[in-house]
């Protein structure tokens, strides 16, 4: 307990002043929450225990300690950080919540027989919460690996390059270390088709955040459709095929398997297309940064073809080379992008829900029902 | 093997101690030289043998008496053995033996690495373009086929150990990759770096990828005590490079810490790779021990004497420049055992190194020590019990291949 504590103020030190950063921005924050807590009481307690041992291991508490140099310097591993401590309830949890309701929900197999049933705690078996978590470490893992600086493009007027070498190392190492136990954590779970689409999701999760970065160039012709191929990658194939393990783990045919998949996409999905959107829809005349890879510039880029997007970067360009944001997010806001893609996150909570209404009805069913509505709310 | 009487080891015991604990269950303890360990009168002869150096000699001018008789005792020995063996007929090269189970390894492996974006695709398959040596999955294929004629069977090869033999490559391949971040390294294997080329950031992505394909790969062979056993690989690897990070102010867990570092990023995926081709063809715990055992001590030896190397070996052959362990802020085999006959030493490991000058002076200190043999005296201990172990095995050609392949472990200068 001693170790978890001096780690935890070690982070708080950190952290102090910036309270407030998140690593992606939620909807309205006090009705999502409540979707969130309501939720969290149906599956019993949240997690099994692992990302408690991962935070206990001596390996963490080297990382933890070795972080503290980096206060003061601008490596993002330091933001990745101060999220884990401040931001854990609300995002960082998420995807093994979805895992644990939807385990819940599908209930024990029919085919199963009546000694594995004293198993389950709250309706889910040991094996789906430890897939819950393994969801968990995979995604914290390449939200570290996402931090890793380029040290060529490092300028001197950044601050010094041997504080990005140090915060890459530590970076590495600790990505590595969550994704090491993820992989010792899936092999326990004894069923190498759980394995096998994990670790595809894994794959794909590289492939999409490969992807991420390269796209804000002027150049690249993003349309929507690859736009959401890419975001699957990137933010919806873990959620889903996590679910989809759900329910193999207790032996559920293709058909729940396919729902479940169907379901963790659309969400995710939703999701990702509702955070872009806070940008635009937020009341305030303020315009708040928004990135050029996000879902409503995609539409407009689409709306306006790619002459006039051209024109209207090229216009927004100041002196300095540096964009400017105010005016090209009321350009974005003058034209209908917005609004398709509101369309488009509603598309998908549908989707969602669809998926999640061929389950019989149940307090975990509801919560998916909530969650799934949730996102489609502004 | 008479060798000179500058010794001085002030730790003895527990150097033979942890040593054991290091062997396992079944392996008996390795005894450090015990020979030597006990020349009286060995402090004595240390106090006038410690060598005033000055921070400006250059390395190249002095000592040239030492490095020629290092030379001898590193090479020449290894030498004759082989040529008794190549002499005897019915040993194969073990590389002969494995190149048909291992011709398109490298291209099976680039095909297990499915990505549709061209620029990905080209990062991982990087370093699978054939110039690697391939010196784990020979060492599973090799072993795999002399558990099968073990176990009664062909000695075929089955689909599935040949999987493990690719899979093996590609976890070394990907934790290769992440080294060369965390070190910051621009050349491998005679290439620029991944890192170099396109940044540490994507060079961090394709590891992960390759490492996402290797554990696919893994999973679709269908048996899950095998997944468990070369997922203990991947967490083996993280934990040695975390030992890597810090070092031990008490001189016998440095030595206890150094080889378990050894252990896991080297050893455990050669050993743990012996063990899963084992546990394909034969239910017996007792062959996947002795499988098991023979990968581990090979493989610390195979990196013992790679930490020689980084002190003998000239820039360009080992594809790293020399020293590059010294540099990095490592203190391998060769410094531990030098640091007993110079405990100046001792505060520039602590330091890791850093102070100017730390570098070569420490590296004149290993030259003028017995460290570089010491180190290769151990090698040999490992070597032995891997045979001993291995001999355990029904007799055939993959089974002395293997034999014989301690003897290149050992004699191999690059």
């Amino acid at each position: 307990m001693a170790v978890m504590w001096s780690r935890l103020t070690c982070i708080g030190l950190l952290s102090r002043g910036q309270r407030n950063l998140s690593i992606f921005s939620n909807p309205s924050p006090s009705y999502w929450n409540k979707v969130v807590s309501d939720a969290e009481k149906i599956v019993g307690y949240p997690t099994s225990f692992m990302s408690l041992r991962c935070l206990l291991s001596d390996e963490l508490s080297n990382v933890a300690m070795h972080v503290r140099k980096l206060v003061g310097t601008k490596h993002p591993l330091l933001n990745t950080a101060r999220g884990f401590v401040y931001e854990s309830r609300n995002n960082l949890q998420m995807r093994g919540l979805v895992v644990l309701l939807m385990s819940k929900a599908a209930g024990p197999s029919p085919a199963a027989s009546e000694q594995l049933l004293p198993d389950m705690v709250s309706g889910i078996y040991p094996s789906q919460r430890n897939l819950a978590e393994i969801t968990e470490l995979i995604h914290t893992a390449f939200l570290v690996h996402r931090g890793i600086v380029n040290l060529k493009e490092w300028t001197n007027s950044d601050g010094p390059l041997k504080d990005m070498q140090f915060g890459n190392k530590m970076a590495v190492l600790s990505g590595d270390f969550l994704l090491a136990n993820a992989c010792t954590g899936l092999a326990q779970l004894n069923n190498t088709k759980v394995v096998e689409l994990i670790s595809s999701a894994i794959g794909d999760l590289v492939q999409g955040i490969y992807h991420e970065n390269s796209n804000s160039t002027e150049e690249s012709n993003l349309t929507v459709a690859s736009w959401e191929d890419q975001t699957f990658l990137s933010h919806g194939a873990l959620l889903a095929k996590s679910c989809q393990a759900a329910m193999e783990l207790a032996k559920h045919d293709k058909e729940a398997q396919t729902l479940a998949f169907q379901y963790g996409k659309h969400l995710a999905l939703g999701h990702k297309v509702n955070s872009d959107l806070q940008p635009f829809v937020k009341r305030g005349t303020d315009p708040v940064p928004f990135s050029l890879d996000s879902a409503p510039v995609v539409f407009h880029r689409q709306i306006v073809g790619p002459e006039r997007w051209l024109q209207q970067l090229q216009q927004v360009k100041t002196i300095t080379r540096q964009m400017d944001h105010t005016k090209l997010w009321e350009a974005i806001k003058s034209e209908k992008g917005v609004s398709q893609a509101v369309d488009l996150c509603c598309y998908h909570g549908n989707k969602a829900l669809e998926a999640i209404k061929r389950f019989p009805p149940s307090e975990a069913r509801s919560a998916l029902e909530n969650i799934a509505c949730a996102v489609t709310k502004f | 093997m008479a060798l000179p009487s500058r010794y001085c080891w002030r730790w003895r015991a527990s150097v033979t101690g942890f040593i054991e604990t290091l062997t396992g269950v079944s392996g008996r303890p390795i005894f450090i030289a015990a020979a030597y360990l006990r020349r009286p009168g060995a402090k004595a002869c240390l106090e006038y043998k410690i060598p005033v150096i000055g921070r400006a000699v250059p390395l190249n001018t002095v000592s040239s008496p030492v490095t020629r008789h290092r030379s001898r005792f590193l090479y020449h020995t290894p030498r004759v053995c082989c040529c008794r063996i190549h002499s005897d007929a019915k040993l194969k090269d073990p590389f002969t033996l494995v190149q048909n189970d291992l011709k398109n390894l490298y291209e099976d492996i680039k095909k297990e690495l499915l990505v549709p974006k061209a620029e990905l695709k080209a990062l991982c398959d990087y370093y699978f373009d054939g110039k690697g040596k391939a010196f784990r999955p020979m060492i599973v294929v090799l072993m795999a086929r002399a558990c099968n004629i073990h176990s009664n069977k062909e000695g075929n090869l089955l689909p599935a150990q040949r999987s493990i033999a690719m899979i093996s490559e590609m976890i070394h391949t990907a934790s290769l990759v992440h080294d060369d971040v965390i070190d910051g390294a621009d050349t491998r294997r005679g290439k620029t770096t991944i890192n170099e080329m396109w940044g540490e950031r994507k060079a961090i992505l394709a590891g992960d990828f390759i490492l996402s394909a290797a554990s696919m790969a893994l999973a679709r062979i269908g048996n899950t005590t095998v997944v468990s056993v070369l997922s203990q690989v991947i967490e083996d690897l993280v934990r040695g490079e975390f030992m890597q990070l810090g070092s031990k102010e008490n001189e016998n867990e440095r030595f206890k810490h150094y080889l378990e570092k050894t252990f896991k990023k080297t050893a455990s995926l050669i050993a743990n790779s012996c063990k899963a081709v084992s546990i394909l063809v034969n239910s017996d715990p007792e062959i996947h021990e002795i499988a098991y055992q023979y990968g581990k001590n090979v493989g610390i030896a195979f990196q013992l004497v790679d930490d020689v190397l980084d002190f003998t070996s000239c820039a360009n052959h080992l594809g790293k420049p020399s020293a590059a362990d010294l540099r990095l802020g490592l203190a391998t085999g060769p410094v531990l055992f030098a640091c007993q006959q110079f405990p100046e030493l001792h505060a520039m490991i602590m330091r890791r190194f850093s102070f100017d000058g730390d570098v070569d002076r420490a590296w004149q200190y290993v030259l003028e020590s017995d460290g570089v043999e010491q180190t290769n005296y151990l090698a040999r201990r490992y070597c032995k019990e891997a045979i001993r172990q291995i001999s355990r095995l029904r007799p055939s050609a993959e089974r002395d291949a293997l034999i014989r392949l301690t003897e290149l472990v050992l004699a191999r200068d690059k």
